[in-house]
């Protein structure tokens, strides 16, 4: 049981990112590997903010703002000319990667390769009944659950979530009914941007963050994706903590090293066998092409 | 001089290894992250065949290439169905799973290259030793700069023959319209085996030739830090010709010589090489999807 609990708990943080990825990838179909950048350099924003002796909640919403702008900054200085010039999406993930690979290496200029943390002492526990959850998992549980929430309360309920939804459906439509294809996308990266930020946060005050974790995070949170539905706006969440689950068994059974490979040939296996994933449907040829 | 051999050994090595990458990107468009984790296979199969098999340069190299050919349907077999972001995915899971075996397949206590300890871990292994041929012992520098200089005008001479062959033709065609090629009945999955079998196993030469001139191994090098950087080469110089990758491996391997010239701490420089890389790849996409040399354009 507290294997299972400590994986839902996981992969809830891992269902933010998840939904991060998918806020960009449904409606427009941009591999965001750019994300991975994002999910660097917002906790050493934070701390930058601790640094300058800004009390914590200011030095999280600064670091909350500086992540989204970034995510703003990419679509408005990179994938808007690419779109302009009817890019591929094969060109959209490249440049997309090499914004990730420059955000990377400036962190690593200015902050160094060790790993960092935001909070100091160790970290108190409370028990239910025979399990056990430390506070910041509590806190990762409580803020992953109510941002999901309220997330899909937005996209089901409200006029904007509406519209975002339809631009996933059929960007042509949407943009032909008169539209501002380019305010939706500009919304769609700043929601990834704001997601994203809030789970690297939240991930950096449980186990601490390096310049380096953005890309293996924002892999992860790909293949939570793709094992839930890159169709579906829900799919990632049922991905993200099946994976979660998945790694929990895998590091308690066998060994943290093997977490990797076991999620990656979930991955093969998924894309092998149902490549549109759990909850997506089939779909024609020309339109899955 | 030995600084220059040295540079030349390295940039024949990612010659090789870019030349076989475009065989799969620029010919068959299908982007691979997986490259590094064959360009592995190479290494540790020359490693294991010359430390406890005791084989020659030349059969471990044939061992290599064949190994790696073979493990090539990881990847050649979900291609038959996947294309675009999908094939990309399943390339990383197959990087990520053959980095994952690279690191955990040891035993402690065992020998280093023996089935219990076959990669003997984050230690990787050592002392492998330097190529001989025809009863030569190539251990100097420049002897092995001769012999990958002899590798990469063979892989060259090869990519020419096949790319200039029908077989080609029928990769370019694969790539720009499958459905149509299929529709004049042309055998694309086939096709799409033999492209990648022969692309990995070139990229297993590369690899051989690693081992063999720096003599030591561990599964840095089949990261995904150099799938990228070899993508980067094909992308940055081109694909779909004979020029762009080598132009790419020559591009991407003097960046970080020059910045060795420049009043730049040596703490930072890898780092700036990296950012340079990444800046790199965005504007070319911007401004010259086809790479400096290339034709095919990626959008």
């Amino acid at each position: 049981m507290q294997i299972l609990i400590n994986g839902i708990i996981s992969g809830l943080s891992l269902a933010l990112l998840a939904v991060a990825f998918s806020a960009v990838y449904l409606p427009t179909r941009v591999f965001y590997i750019a994300l991975g950048g994002i999910y660097t350099l917002t906790p050493f924003l934070a701390l930058a903010c601790l640094q300058c002796s800004m009390p914590g909640y200011m030095a999280v919403f600064a670091a909350i703002l500086g992540g989204t702008s970034l995510s703003l900054c990419c679509e408005f200085f990179n994938h808007r000319g690419l779109d302009a010039k009817r890019a591929s999406s094969g060109a959209h993930l490249i440049s997309s990667l090499g914004i990730y690979i420059v955000i990377t290496q400036l962190a690593v200029i200015f902050w160094g390769n060790e790993t960092k943390v935001l909070r100091s002492g160790v970290d108190s526990v409370n028990s239910l009944s025979d399990i056990i959850l430390t506070q910041t998992q509590e806190i990762s549980f409580i803020v992953s659950g109510a941002l999901l929430l309220f997330y899909y309360l937005w996209l089901w309920r409200s006029n904007s979530g509406l519209l975002f939804r339809a631009m996933a459906d059929n960007p042509d439509e949407f943009a032909l009914r008169g539209h501002s294809l380019r305010v939706m996308r500009l919304m769609s990266f700043g929601v990834s941007g704001f997601l994203c930020s809030i789970s690297s946060l939240v991930v950096a005050y449980d186990i601490g963050f390096d310049a380096h974790g953005g890309l293996s995070s924002i892999l992860l949170a790909v293949v939570a994706v793709i094992i839930g539905g890159r169709q579906s706006f829900a799919g990632p969440v049922l991905g993200a903590i099946c994976l979660g689950v998945t790694r929990s068994l895998v590091m308690w059974w066998l060994s943290a090293q093997w977490a990797e490979a076991f999620t990656f040939g979930i991955l093969a296996v998924v894309l092998l066998l149902r490549p549109n994933g759990l909850l997506g449907s089939r779909l024609r040829l020309e339109a899955a092409a | 001089m030995n600084y220059a051999l040295h540079l030349l050994i390295y940039l024949s090595i990612y010659g090789i290894v870019a030349i076989s990458l475009n065989i799969v990107s620029g010919y068959c468009g299908l982007l691979t992250m997986a490259h590094a984790s064959y360009f592995a296979v190479g290494c540790y199969t020359y490693a294991v065949a010359t430390t406890n098999l005791g084989l020659d340069f030349v059969p471990a190299l044939v061992l290599s290439a064949g190994v790696a050919s073979t493990m090539s349907l990881a990847i050649s077999l979900p291609a038959w169905r996947l294309k675009g972001d999908s094939f990309i995915l399943v390339s990383l899971a197959v990087q990520q799973i053959l980095f994952s075996l690279c690191q955990n397949w040891t035993t402690p206590g065992a020998k280093p290259g023996t089935w219990a300890n076959l990669t003997n871990g984050t230690f990787g292994i050592a002392d492998i030793p330097k190529p001989t041929l025809f009863g030569m012992h190539l251990s100097d520098i420049g002897s092995i700069a001769c012999l990958s200089i002899v590798m990469l005008a063979t892989c060259l001479l090869l990519s020419r023959l096949l790319l200039l062959s029908p077989w080609a033709r029928l990769l370019q065609s694969m790539r720009d319209d499958e459905l149509a090629s299929r529709g004049l009945g042309k055998n694309v999955r086939l096709a799409k085996v033999q492209a990648i079998a022969i692309s990995c196993g070139m990229a297993a030469l590369g690899g051989a030739l690693y081992a063999s001139y720096v003599n030591y191994i561990d599964p840095t090098v089949a990261s995904l830090d150099e799938s990228m950087l070899v993508l980067c080469m094909v992308l940055v110089g081109g694909s779909g010709n004979f020029r762009g990758p080598l132009v790419g491996a020559f591009v991407l391997i003097a960046i970080p010589e020059i910045l060795r010239f420049v009043m730049i701490p040596d703490t930072v420089v890898s780092n700036l090489r990296l950012l340079i890389y990444g800046m790199v790849l965005i504007l070319m996409m911007h401004f010259r999807p086809q790479g400096l040399a290339g034709t095919y354009r990626m959008d």
